[in-house]
């Protein structure tokens, strides 16, 4: 009998796993310096839970039955997670909360695909209870810190607004509507000509698909449309939101390249206002980070409907992995053992561990490893040593008696 | 920079004529001792790899292709998560049903129920069938597909249909159309949105030429 993983499997090994602690912890610590706390929520949640906000299919949820025969679901994503947490504390808690979580989360692959990854990492925020721009450029410029934290700051970000594109989406007849959405979102000019429209109506859908580009002639081109009161102040917003990121960038602050691109919407989503992806600027360009605002979402929760505004982003540290792999930043190797302490007879383990010992409980990091008799001579103690690359050797009697050397 | 995914077979001439008029010149794929699969344009501005039909929308959806040219049967049998930009109008041919001529069948709904139906194209007859409700068999193959009702290991075949002499050669007739299909350009995404490599300027080129062979 042979023992396999899953399929779309993977275990990670020493090495893996300081590659991507060394992420986690270069992006944890931007987030601790913006003043987040890390929460850890359960990896089960009801189906129910997953799929209230709207924008997570059963399908793609790895499900399970509980005893009793409650449906079940490994997490796709955090956000709802966060939300069912949050509601539970939202008396008597002082706002912004800032959260954010380094996590494991599976997605059930499609049956099209072959051996393709179910068990994915994140690390994300949400910023909870702040519903302005200042909060807007505030999860931007956190993300940009982290991209920077880990040197990639050739990344280009794509900024919608899912909010005015689903106003914008209003002015079409309720029958064709979700159609074109649907074209809208996967960016099929065919499907959207396509459709039984008036001229005017073909011409904004089509003004729509192709709403994208440098910030300002984008805000110019939506400014020329007819625009309600509500859809004119969202594009004040925008534009502020866009000014103010302008002039961080001035100050230093770096922004990656922008984009804005009021196409950027999904079929379904809980998004209400900003939505963004980050994407690698390398070939084969990847989406390596997402994340939008989501003031409903939370209502959806409470048990009276009482909501907060929430924003907030996840970084995938798997494709953050591969594209840094061909960087050179990412640990090579696992680090190695400072010392190596060998007894020079069967019966000095005991004082060849108190030595050891000393040396651990040093007030650094010193790493040692006892050596437990496998090499039979001290040449090849010292192959050994060399092998691991390790510097030190204290060769420890019975007695209790340490003799150096060094590599 | 851009590359372009350019399909084997049939499309490729048509294909490589129309980046002509835009100005990209990929015609050494033409020539019939070629064996590269990679081939710059003149101007170096731009790269075409030449893969087999099935795998330009996969090249495109990966996004090492920012651009490709595709049958819409392959779109809609694969659905990749591509932009879909322009009918480039060549290629037409048709999705069908088609069974044995001296077989009684003249409709899909008279086809037996649980019959089993050869295709190359098996999403896109598995879909057309539970349209109809009617439950088949759906016998995947990777061509010749008109041996299945000749061999009598299947009623029916759903299969790409140009002229119909193939059908007829084999004594098979068509019984009903799913749908058209032509050439289509077709987009990586992620590229489309961020105009890399200046993408958007070669579409609208592409566009212009299109829009001027038809009118």
């Amino acid at each position: 009998m042979v023992y396999q993983p899953p399929v779309g499997a993977r275990d990670l090994f020493p090495l893996d796993v300081a590659q991507k602690r060394w992420i986690e912890e270069h992006v944890q610590q931007v987030f601790h310096r913006w003043g987040y706390h890390r929460i850890i929520t359960s990896t089960l949640e009801r189906l129910d839970t997953l799929m209230a906000g709207g924008a997570v299919e059963p399908e793609t949820v790895i499900q399970l039955l509980d005893l009793e025969g409650e449906r079940l679901g490994l997490r796709p994503e955090l956000t709802a997670s966060i939300a069912r947490a949050a509601v539970t504390r939202m008396a008597g808690v002082p706002y912004p909360q800032r959260l954010y979580y380094n996590a494991n989360v599976f997605r059930r692959a499609e049956r099209t695909s072959h051996n393709r990854q179910q068990e994915f990492y994140q690390a994300g925020v949400e910023l909870l209870g702040s519903g302005g721009v200042a909060a807007d450029a505030e999860i931007l410029l956190l993300l940009t810190d982290c991209l920077h934290s880990l040197g990639l700051d050739q990344c280009h970000l794509i900024l919608g607004d899912a909010g005015l594109t689903r106003s914008l989406l209003s002015a079409f007849p309720s029958s064709v509507q979700a159609q074109v959405r649907h074209a809208i979102a996967h960016l099929d000019r065919i499907a959207l000509e396509a459709l039984p429209l008036t001229d005017d109506l073909r011409e904004r859908a089509l003004l729509l698909l192709d709403l994208r580009g440098q910030p300002s002639d984008v805000l110019q081109r939506v400014s020329s449309l007819d625009l309600d009161p509500q859809q004119r102040a969202t594009v004040n917003n925008l534009k502020a939101l866009m000014d103010l990121l302008q002039e961080s960038s001035d100050r230093e602050q770096r922004v990656p390249s922008l984009v804005l691109d009021l196409s950027l919407i999904q079929t379904f989503d809980y998004y209400t206002g900003i939505v963004f992806e980050v994407v690698s600027s390398s070939a084969g360009q990847r989406v390596l980070g997402q994340g939008g605002r989501y003031d409903q979402l939370l209502g959806l929760y409470h048990p009276k409907g009482e909501t907060k505004p929430g924003v907030g982003f996840v970084l995938n540290i798997d494709h953050l992995h591969q594209l840094l792999l061909s960087s050179g930043r990412l640990p090579s190797r696992t680090p190695p053992s400072d010392w190596l302490i060998v007894p020079t007879t069967p019966k000095a383990y005991a004082a060849a561990f108190a030595y050891a010992q000393t040396i651990r409980d040093s007030a650094q990091l010193v790493r040692v490893e006892m050596n437990l008799g496998e090499q039979a001579s001290p040449e090849a103690v010292r192959d050994y040593a060399r092998q691991r690359q390790i510097k030190q050797i204290a060769w420890v009697s019975e007695t209790g008696e340490a003799t150096s050397e060094t590599l | 920079m851009i590359t372009v995914a350019l399909p084997k077979g049939g499309l490729l001439a048509d294909s490589v004529r129309l980046l002509q008029t835009i100005g990209l010149d990929f015609s050494a794929f033409l020539e019939s001792s070629n064996r590269q699969l990679e081939i710059w344009d003149t101007t170096h501005s731009a790269k075409a790899l030449l893969v087999r039909n099935n795998d330009v929308p996969v090249y495109v959806e990966y996004g090492q292709a920012q651009l490709g040219i595709v049958g819409y049967d392959i779109l809609r049998e694969k659905r990749p998560q591509v932009a879909h930009l322009l009918d480039l109008g060549f290629g037409r041919c048709r999705m069908s049903v088609a069974v044995k001529a001296s077989s009684p069948y003249r409709s899909s709904l008279e086809l037996p129920p649980h019959c089993r139906v050869a295709s190359k194209f098996v999403n896109c007859a598995t879909e057309y069938f539970k349209e109809l409700d009617l439950p088949v068999e759906i016998v995947p193959l990777y061509g010749s597909v008109e041996l299945g009702p000749i061999t009598g290991m299947s009623e029916a075949i759903v299969d790409l249909v140009a002229t119909g002499r193939t059908l007829k050669e084999n004594n098979l007739i068509e019984i009903e159309q799913i749908f058209e299909s032509t050439a289509r350009l077709i987009a990586h995404p992620l590229s489309y949105r961020l105009n890399t490599g200046g993408v958007q300027e070669r579409i609208a080129a592409l566009r212009g030429a299109v829009t001027a062979a038809v009118s």
